[in-house]
């Protein structure tokens, strides 16, 4: 054997020399290739022969990372990658369980137990405990930057109960809660890593699916599977790649060419994306698009303008030429299929353009006397559809692109503007945060429509599981909808769109789930 | 200087072509044949003889918003080129004469505007002042300045050197005098020069700025924001954008051949130049006169 090598080495050694240099390039890369196959042949976490890699490019890139300061919007769908809250919510939007195993009120509905579940860590090491999940909501109420503080007032004070209960006292008699405590509002960050939220924001530290392993500010971040999490055995995922989104024509090309395997996509994308063979799918949800007027300013001041306002939507306009078929109309705060929308009031206000002009008339306006800046932060087509529909019935419309128009917005400031939400799962703070007279997305802050503060603290006393439930929800969504604050036009899909080797997500409405899924069949 | 410019051919094609674009942006929104803000449910269709470039994502007429949006990117680039030759060659010139304090100050100034990127700056400016085509225009002619400052500085600084300048202010004329009777005339033809590319280049950061959503509200159409619209549907109409990006295209290409011919046929050589091809063309006209004459080619 020793004399074979050697008589080998020794042919090598006696080659010309570009046939060695060959010879010796050829046996490096076969032993790179033996190297690789190697690699390849051990098992990753989710147990497949390749490691199960989601890239997802996403258009909702948290800015912060801090659940605290990022609050309960689109974007707490990438956050759930790295924090659990204690519940969730099913494919009905239910609430079930999640750090919290189950949970009990107390016979007069004014304070909540919820039991967590035994031997859980934060990705620090840190116990998820009872004395963690008070901290993560005195937090959420106190931190001077929390986009939290006002989703939780009914919320009084919080106390423990041995390790692992934790008692909510709240003010009112409030039923909503295990559906507000969810992956909207309350992401639990490990404690340690919260004393200094600053660095939390950096370096975000919770018991989700994921642990984080690199973050660069607004643009990546790397996150690996988490062994600890408490449903790790149903999280097929070994890494994700999130990546902020670049301009939205060019996702379905990275995801053609596997730069990414999941994306959100405009609606103008869908074809393009469905030509390239790829899997593209509406998320439930319940999103919801609004017209939003002041009624402390003139000219909707005048009910009649309002009204006229009101029948000069056409909202099957929006449907066809923004979502590309993909949404549906609505004139409530909820999609059509959501138990809070209420059938009785779904032909209130119907398209009515001679209507609106008699209206207007009536108020004593002249065509075109009216004359209105509608104030957006960015280019949106839905801006020009109002724009030219307003304009058929007399009411001038200026598009103005203002790019701190968030300030003057949730300042109140503002006459006319729009707004999309991605709803809340619970339909009571979704219907306090459009009617409430402090409602973030009320522009007519303090109105309030008649007989919406009784409506909500009805739906507040009633239990989740009441037979009546529903009614009582959709009773108030009614009294909502005589705010003439707000006109509903459409829902705006959850339009995904992912590799084929990607099996379907759960379809929870409003959330991204990534439990059960398996890429390349390695579940 | 035109009569120069129009006897070259690259002369008459550029002047063709930027004297078709200006019509386009005098009388081109009445020529419309539709509303260009007007919008219908006929979306992302294919040309047909009511839209002869088919319909946009809400239904609007495309070539009548071409028309429409041909005024505002030529006069946002007029605009450009207007400010940087206002600001940079009155400052270039009087550099040579306002005395060293002037000339030390505006040098300064000129290499601080040479380092700041115009684009991004004109973001910031649109974002401070608000979204407007007059104040970001207004930033990126001063900040393209620096072109016209050093051009007719270096011009100016030729002629005042002559003999025939010395020769003036040992005479006694005034600065003024010597400014409007020997160093305008001199200084003019490398200053037309940058004035015609600079225009393309206006064309060029009016495109982008538009593209970018900056200058103009929507719904207003212009050229860039056009593109950059139908970029966003080319699963529905791959060839929309061609239209957009042939004009922008077209127009700067123009620009570009015009500041070549301007520069060819100013001066000593260019004067030489037209004289040379003028004999040559007698020569070669005398040729053909000959040659019919004697009955060589039957």
């Amino acid at each position: 054997m020793t004399s074979e090598r050697t008589q080998r080495s020794a042919r090598i050694a006696t080659l010309p020399r570009p046939r060695r240099t060959g010879v010796l390039a050829s046996l490096l890369l076969l032993a790179t290739l033996l190297l690789a196959a190697c690699a390849g042949s051990g098992t990753t976490a989710s147990g497949g022969a390749t490691p199960a890699n989601l890239k997802w490019a996403s258009s909702y890139f948290p800015t912060h990372w801090d659940p605290v300061v990022s609050g309960s919007g689109a974007q707490f769908r990438e956050l759930a990658l790295v924090y659990a809250s204690l519940t969730r919510t099913d494919a009905k939007g239910n609430v079930a369980p999640d750090l919290a195993q189950s949970w009990t009120y107390n016979g007069a509905g004014d304070e909540v137990t919820f039991h967590l579940r035994p031997k859980l860590t934060f990705s620090d090491g840190t116990p998820v405990n009872a004395a963690a999940v008070k901290a993560a909501i005195e937090r959420a109420k106190t931190q001077k930057d929390s986009a939290l503080f006002g989703d939780l007032t009914s919320i009084r004070s919080v106390t423990t109960s041995g390790e692992l209960d934790v008692v909510v006292h709240l003010s009112q008699v409030d039923h909503q809660i295990p559906l507000l405590l969810g992956e909207r509002v309350l992401q639990i960050a490990s404690p340690k890593a919260a004393a200094d939220p600053a660095a939390l924001d950096q370096k975000p530290v919770g018991a989700g699916p994921f642990v984080i392993t690199q973050l660069i500010p607004s643009t990546k971040a790397v996150l690996t599977k988490n062994p600890n999490y408490w449903d790790a055995a149903n999280i097929h995922i070994d890494k994700v790649e999130l990546t902020s989104a670049p301009d939205p024509t060019t996702i379905v090309s990275g995801v053609q060419t596997g730069v990414y395997n999941f994306a959100d996509i405009a609606p103008s994308q869908a074809k393009a994306a469905k030509a390239a063979g790829l899997d593209v799918f509406v998320q439930p949800g319940f999103n919801a698009a609004n017209i939003s007027l002041n009624v402390n300013k003139a000219p909707f001041d005048n009910p009649k303008v309002v009204d006229a306002v009101r029948y000069a939507v056409d909202r099957r306009e929006f449907v066809d030429k923004v979502t590309f078929g993909y949404g549906r109309a609505t004139n409530q705060p909820f999609p059509p299929d959501y138990v809070a929308y209420d059938p009785q009031s779904a032909k209130l206000f119907p398209y009515d353009p001679a209507k609106s002009k008699a209206l207007l008339a009536e108020a004593g306006f002249k065509p075109g006397q009216i004359k209105l800046d509608l104030v957006i932060p960015r280019d949106d087509p839905a801006a020009e559809i109002v724009q030219s529909q307003l304009g058929a019935v007399g009411i001038t419309v200026n598009i103005k692109i203002d790019k701190t128009w968030a300030t003057t917005f949730f300042a109140k400031d503002l006459t006319l503007s729009l707004y999309g939400t991605t709803g809340r799962d619970s339909a009571a703070q979704t219907l306090t945060a459009h009617f409430g007279p402090n409602g973030p997305l009320n522009l007519s802050s303090p109105y309030e429509p008649a007989g919406f503060e009784a409506a909500i603290a009805k739906v507040r006393q009633t239990p989740l599981d009441a037979p009546n439930y529903a009614q009582v929800l959709r009773e108030a969504t009614r009294a909502g909808l005589a705010s003439k604050a707000l006109v509903f036009t459409y829902e705006q899909p959850n339009l995904l769109v992912k590799n084929t080797s990607i099996s379907a997500l759960p379809a929870i409405p409003g959330h991204l789930d990534w439990t059960g899924v398996t890429i390349g069949g390695n579940g | 200087m035109v009569r120069r410019v129009l006897a070259l051919p690259v002369g008459r094609i550029a002047l063709g072509i930027l004297a078709f674009i200006a019509l386009l942006a005098a009388v081109g929104p009445l020529l419309a044949p539709g509303d260009p803000l007007g919008t219908s449910p006929h979306t992302l269709a294919g040309p047909t003889w009511s839209h002869w470039l088919g319909t946009d994502n809400l239904g609007r007429d495309v070539f009548s918003r071409l028309l429409a949006g041909s005024r505002t990117s030529v006069v946002g680039a007029l605009e450009v080129a207007g400010v940087a030759l206002v600001a940079g060659a009155i400052p270039g010139i009087l550099s040579v004469y306002l005395g060293s304090v002037f000339e030390w100050f505006t040098l300064r100034l000129t290499d601080t505007l040479i380092a700041l990127p115009f684009l991004v700056f004109a973001v910031a400016v649109t974002a401070l002042l608000g979204n407007g085509i007059t104040q970001a225009m207004l930033t990126v002619g001063v900040l393209v300045s620096p072109f016209f400052y050093r051009v007719s500085r270096a011009a100016t600084l030729t002629v005042a050197r002559s003999q025939y300048v010395e020769a003036a202010l040992i005479c006694g004329a005034s600065v003024g005098a010597i400014v409007r009777r020997h160093v305008w005339g001199k200084v003019l033809p490398p200053i037309a020069v940058a004035l015609a590319q600079t225009i393309g280049v206006g064309f060029v950061i009016v495109s982008s700025l538009t593209f970018l959503g900056i200058g103009v509200q929507p719904p207003a159409p212009t050229w860039g924001g056009l593109l950059a619209s139908d970029l966003g549907y080319l699963a529905y109409q791959p060839w929309a954008p061609v239209a957009p990006a042939a004009l922008i295209m077209a127009t700067v290409w123009a620009s570009n051949l015009l500041a070549d011919a301007i520069r060819d046929v100013s001066g000593e050589a260019g004067r030489s130049l037209l004289n040379g091809r003028r004999v040559a063309r007698a020569r070669r006209a005398g040729e053909a006169v000959a040659t019919r004459s004697g009955g060589a080619l039957r």
